[in-house]
């Protein structure tokens, strides 16, 4: 994790950090300075230009005892992106920003509006339902229910997804291996297009829901369907919001992080730090606390752990394909 | 082994909210936990007699095997994480912390062992020994002690015999191995019993509390 002070200045969302573990941690880069703005008068100026790095980041791995880094300025306890450190070879930011991967296909957008649609007609089912029993009450108690649990729901796979398995699990490698990248470069989120990022999840709500709107006409219960599916859905959204600088975010989607009602980035900000084994859930985040303060899922990991033999991935040091990667090519945010 | 009721006596049960958690918002929200919660998740911690209700299917297997305070620790010889045997009687004469920790290299024993290294000079001071137990084999104490720089002696209960012995209760419906901790006094007998699965650092504020007050 980050622990020089050269680095704080340009990455004001650090906190305080006191391992006894491993810890990785940068080493200042070997050249940093200032760019200047020549003119034609025969006495240079220098301007108070924005520092370049001209070497990237390094990340080195040792082993302290215990590192503790005193962080008490209040300027360093955002967790927004980082500031850019402006580039003088963008080749490999603006590669992998452009990344084709990143972008919607026609096959995403088919699923996230095959999705939308089976979580609209449970709204509407549920709708006039209420309308035609004349009860609102219960719909939306269950709906209220339905955004609860989805908070839960998205916790458990998110645990679930990040700590067991590998690209090679049959049926969830391929989720197992985009949350890894996720961990390395998590600002690549904010740069999916909207139906690429969302589309995974519009596929599984499109099987999950469609027999209950086929099946089922009850009010109540489509209140709860349709927005658990919905919040299920949009979750990634929520996620992807979560790491967007504050600055590029709608004030309503601001207000409602700060709120609570989606999960705010400070909150998924923690979950983003060693050992990551915290704060796995991304609709709202209100499960957060209570399931951390539990260790409900250090009981689960360890109850796997003796029924199965299998070890979760946050009880070792993450290993390089996990930790976040700090490299000047991975950095997005402006100054 | 299903998780033994707690006794009704006289309990000591630490304030999980405010030590743990700074925010308040949790300590305002959370309810009154039932008491077989409470003790995997705030600690329980019997420092004199009291009676166990047990239910009768395991009534006889348990009151024959289990150690409470005031009784005597049964003697065991186990090998330590250097291979060689060490027996309980070795330590009569001074004071004993005997901890029974699940595993290795979880994340909650591994803070237990720490906080055990990092007050250890302070359990010397009392003038007592602190030997942890588990079921893993030497060559995985050895690993452990050795990465975490462990002072104190780690013995092998394969089978986890001893475990069964001293009644160690289970946890989550008999799904964890406990994590209990004994304190012996310089006879061999047991003065204070600390049961907390997810607070392990608190064995050592407890134990040692005990250990200075004595």
């Amino acid at each position: 994790m980050f622990a020089e002070v050269a680095t704080m200045s340009a990455f004001p969302h650090l906190r305080s950090l006191h391992h006894v573990n491993q810890c990785h941690y940068l080493s200042p880069p070997s050249h940093i300075y200032r760019s200047i703005t020549t003119t034609t008068t025969k006495s240079r100026r220098r301007h108070p230009e924005p520092l370049v790095v001209d070497l990237p980041w390094v990340l080195n791995t040792s082993t302290p005892a215990t590192t503790t880094i005193p962080l008490d300025d209040p300027s360093l306890q955002s967790t927004d992106p980082p500031p850019v450190l402006k580039r003088s070879t963008p080749v490999a930011t603006t590669s992998m920003l452009n990344d084709p991967s990143l972008k919607s296909k026609w096959s995403h957008r088919a699923w996230v509006a095959s999705g939308g649609t089976t979580v609209l007609v449970s709204l509407a089912k549920s709708v006039t339902g209420a309308v035609d029993s004349g009860t609102w009450l219960q719909p939306i108690l269950a709906g209220v229910v339905g955004y609860v649990l989805a908070d839960l729901g998205s916790g458990v796979y998110h645990w679930g997804i990040d700590n067991y398995g590998d690209e090679n699990t049959p049926v969830f490698g391929s989720q197992i291996e985009a949350f890894q990248g996720h961990h390395k470069w998590p600002w690549i989120i904010t740069r999916r297009q909207f139906a690429n990022n969302l589309h995974a999840l519009a596929r599984a709500v499109s099987f999950t829901v469609l027999p209950m709107d086929l099946i089922f006409n009850d009010p109540v219960l489509h209140g709860f369907v349709s927005v658990c599916s919905g919040c299920i859905m949009f979750s990634q959204q929520f996620h992807a919001w979560a790491h967007t600088t504050k600055s590029k975010l709608h004030p309503l989607v601001v207000a409602l992080q700060d709120a609570g009602v989606l999960v705010s980035r400070s909150m998924h900000g923690a979950h983003h730090r060693p050992p990551y084994d915290s704060n796995y859930c991304i609709v709202s985040g209100v499960w957060n606390e209570l399931l951390d303060t539990y260790k409900v899922f250090e009981a689960l990991e360890m109850v796997l752990f003796f029924k199965l033999g299998v070890k979760p991935r946050s009880w070792s040091e993450p290993s390089s394909n996990w930790t976040e990667e700090t490299d000047t090519s991975s950095l997005i945010a402006e100054l | 082994m299903a998780s033994t009721p707690l006794p009704t006596a006289k309990h000591s049960l630490p304030s999980l909210l405010h030590a743990q958690t700074p925010k308040t918002l949790l300590s305002r929200k959370l309810p009154n936990l039932p008491k077989s919660f409470q003790s995997q998740f705030c600690g329980v911690k019997l420092s004199h007699s009291s009676n166990f209700a047990v239910p009768s299917s395991f009534k006889k297997s348990s009151i024959l095997a289990k150690v409470s305070k005031g009784s005597v620790a049964p003697s065991f010889s186990l090998k330590d994480q250097d291979g060689k045997t060490v027996s309980l009687s070795k330590f009569k004469g001074k004071p004993v912390v005997v901890y029974f920790y699940p595993a290795d290299e979880t994340p909650g024993c591994t803070k237990q062992a720490c906080a055990f290294r990092d007050s250890y000079e302070k359990f010397k001071k009392a003038g007592a020994e602190v030997i942890g137990i588990s079921g893993d084999d030497p060559s995985s104490h050895k690993a452990f002690a050795k990465k975490y720089r462990l002072p104190f002696t780690l013995l092998s209960d394969e089978g986890n015999k001893v475990r069964k012995d001293w009644g160690v209760p289970a946890d989550l419906f008999g799904t964890l191995p406990g994590r209990q901790t004994y304190v012996l006094d310089k006879n061999g007998v047991v003065q204070l019993i600390y049961n907390n699965q997810f607070q392990p650092e608190k064995h050592i504020d407890e134990t040692l509390k005990f250990l200075q007050s004595a």
